[in-house]
């Protein structure tokens, strides 16, 4: 069902005929005992029942035309500033295009209109500053749009114009510094923002507010001071939030309040000291079973009485604690080093 | 020797969108990955992934989570995967990753001590 390169392979050249093909049958054999591409200078292609796969890595030839039955294209590791105009014409079929890692500085608007259904783009590391207007006018079946590590600076609500059925977005590892407003009103069918390894120092209070109905949320690697109590309302069903490596000192009594399944909190390595009474209390048992746990290592707790609500919670829910020995007392002096644990069991 | 704990946490901030671990649990995006440790990838989703060259094991995991997409010299390799992820750099980070993927993939899962699991 799977074959390699199309491209024949050559007979070492300059030596009598059969003892070149002798040589190439034992290469042939060599090659297939150790599984090495006779040709990796060309595009890999492979054929099956839904269409053809087609795979190209520099120094391969980036084809000029594709089959008409192309559903799934890989053009990646090329050093290359802009697409060749024409790359999409006539593969209307196609179904995932990765570009990762080429260099890419711009993309056209019309680029996208030959592949209308388009369910994965991936411009994972290139160097985008923006995307046209435009860009996804015939993207309504896009799926997933990932632009992690480009150098977006700042985001339009335009450029997204046009995903109706965008159901993951990944922005991480680009120098966002701030959000629009609105940023994702129109989205009714996202479930996975990535927002991680930006340099976000605040949020637009009504970021989540929308039709969407967010599972993941991926805020870590961010310069985040304070989470205030509105951000997570509108979105009761959110079941991963990454909060970790910010700079949060300070989280609103009502943040976590109308999270209803959370299964996954991760606040560590943040500048938490304390947290207000009442914060957890939405959160895991007895109302919940939090599937996979919660990480809130990394902080400079201040284990005084003012945490005697978390250490409550704490007990209830310790087996789905991460880090454990890495969640320590800064204070005060009296139980400096210790636990939450070892401080929480105490009480 | 990683750490499977922090490795867990890997794993369920940047694969369990795609992938499951556990016997019998359903195929996502991306294939469940019960018993990796000595298969050779060969799920039909990319014919990029058929690879009679490489068995999963702790040596072509490091290689291979360090950055997915590229060509894995020697071998036969992955280029055009259908992930989306981009690979992880730091190499306790994939130490860690690759410890909980042993555990979690395998009947190893039972003897494991630790009540986080």
């Amino acid at each position: 069902m799977s074959s390699w390169s199309r491209q024949r392979p050559k007979s070492p050249g300059g030596i009598q005929p059969h003892v070149s093909r002798t040589l190439f049958l034992l290469l042939l054999l060599a090659a297939s005992a150790w599984g090495l591409t006779l040709s990796p200078k060309d595009c890999q292609v492979f054929r099956s029942d839904h269409g053809s796969s087609i795979s190209c890595q520099s120094p391969a030839e980036i084809p000029s035309s594709l089959p008409a039955d192309t559903v799934h294209l890989a053009v990646e590791f090329f050093n290359l500033t802009h697409l060749p105009a024409n790359l999409l014409q006539g593969a209307s079929k196609l179904q995932e295009l990765h570009l990762s890692s080429n260099g890419l500085e711009s993309l056209s608007p019309e680029f996208l209109r030959p592949v209308p259904q388009l369910r994965v783009l991936d411009l994972t590391r290139n160097a985008l500053t923006g995307l046209p207007p435009g860009l996804f006018q015939a993207s309504a079946a896009l799926d997933t749009l990932v632009l992690k590590e480009n150098q977006l600076e700042v985001l339009e609500v335009s450029w997204l114009h046009g995903l109706k059925a965008l159901g993951h977005l990944d922005l991480s590892g680009n120098r966002l510094r701030k959000l629009p407003p609105g940023l994702l009103a129109n989205f009714t069918l996202l479930r996975t923002l990535d927002l991680g390894e930006n340099q976000l120092e605040t949020l637009p209070p009504d970021l989540l507010r929308g039709p969407l109905q967010l599972e993941r949320l991926h805020l870590e690697g961010n310069k985040l001071q304070v989470l205030g109590k509105d951000l997570l309302l509108p979105q009761p069903d959110l079941r991963y939030l990454f909060l970790n490596g910010n700079k949060l000192a300070r989280v609103a009594a009502g943040a976590f309040q109308g999270l209803r399944q959370l299964d996954m909190l991760d606040l560590s390595n943040n500048s938490l000291a304390s947290v207000p009474e009442g914060l957890w209390a939405s959160l895991g048992q007895p109302n919940w079973d939090m599937r996979d746990g919660f990480d809130i290592s990394g902080n400079p707790w201040i284990c005084d009485q003012n945490l005697s609500d978390l250490y409550r919670w704490l007990q209830a829910q310790k087996d789905k604690m991460f880090s454990q020995n890495d969640t320590r007392c800064a204070g005060p002096e009296a139980v400096k080093g210790q636990t939450l644990l070892a401080v929480a069991k105490s009480q | 020797m990683g750490d499977a704990e922090a490795g867990r946490k890997t794993f369920i901030q940047k694969c369990a969108q795609c992938h499951t671990v556990e016997k019998g649990e359903k195929h996502k995006t991306g294939p469940n990955l019960w018993g990796l440790f000595g298969k050779a990838p060969g799920f039909s989703y990319t014919e990029a992934n058929k690879n009679k060259g490489i068995v999963w094991g702790e040596e072509t995991l490091m290689e291979y989570l360090e950055n997915p997409k590229k060509y894995i010299p020697g071998t036969k390799c992955i280029p055009g995967t259908k992930m989306i992820f981009s690979g992880l750099k730091k190499k306790s980070e994939r130490e860690d990753l690759i410890q909980y993927l042993k555990w979690a993939t395998s009947s190893l899962r039972k003897y494991v001590i630790s009540q986080n699991f």
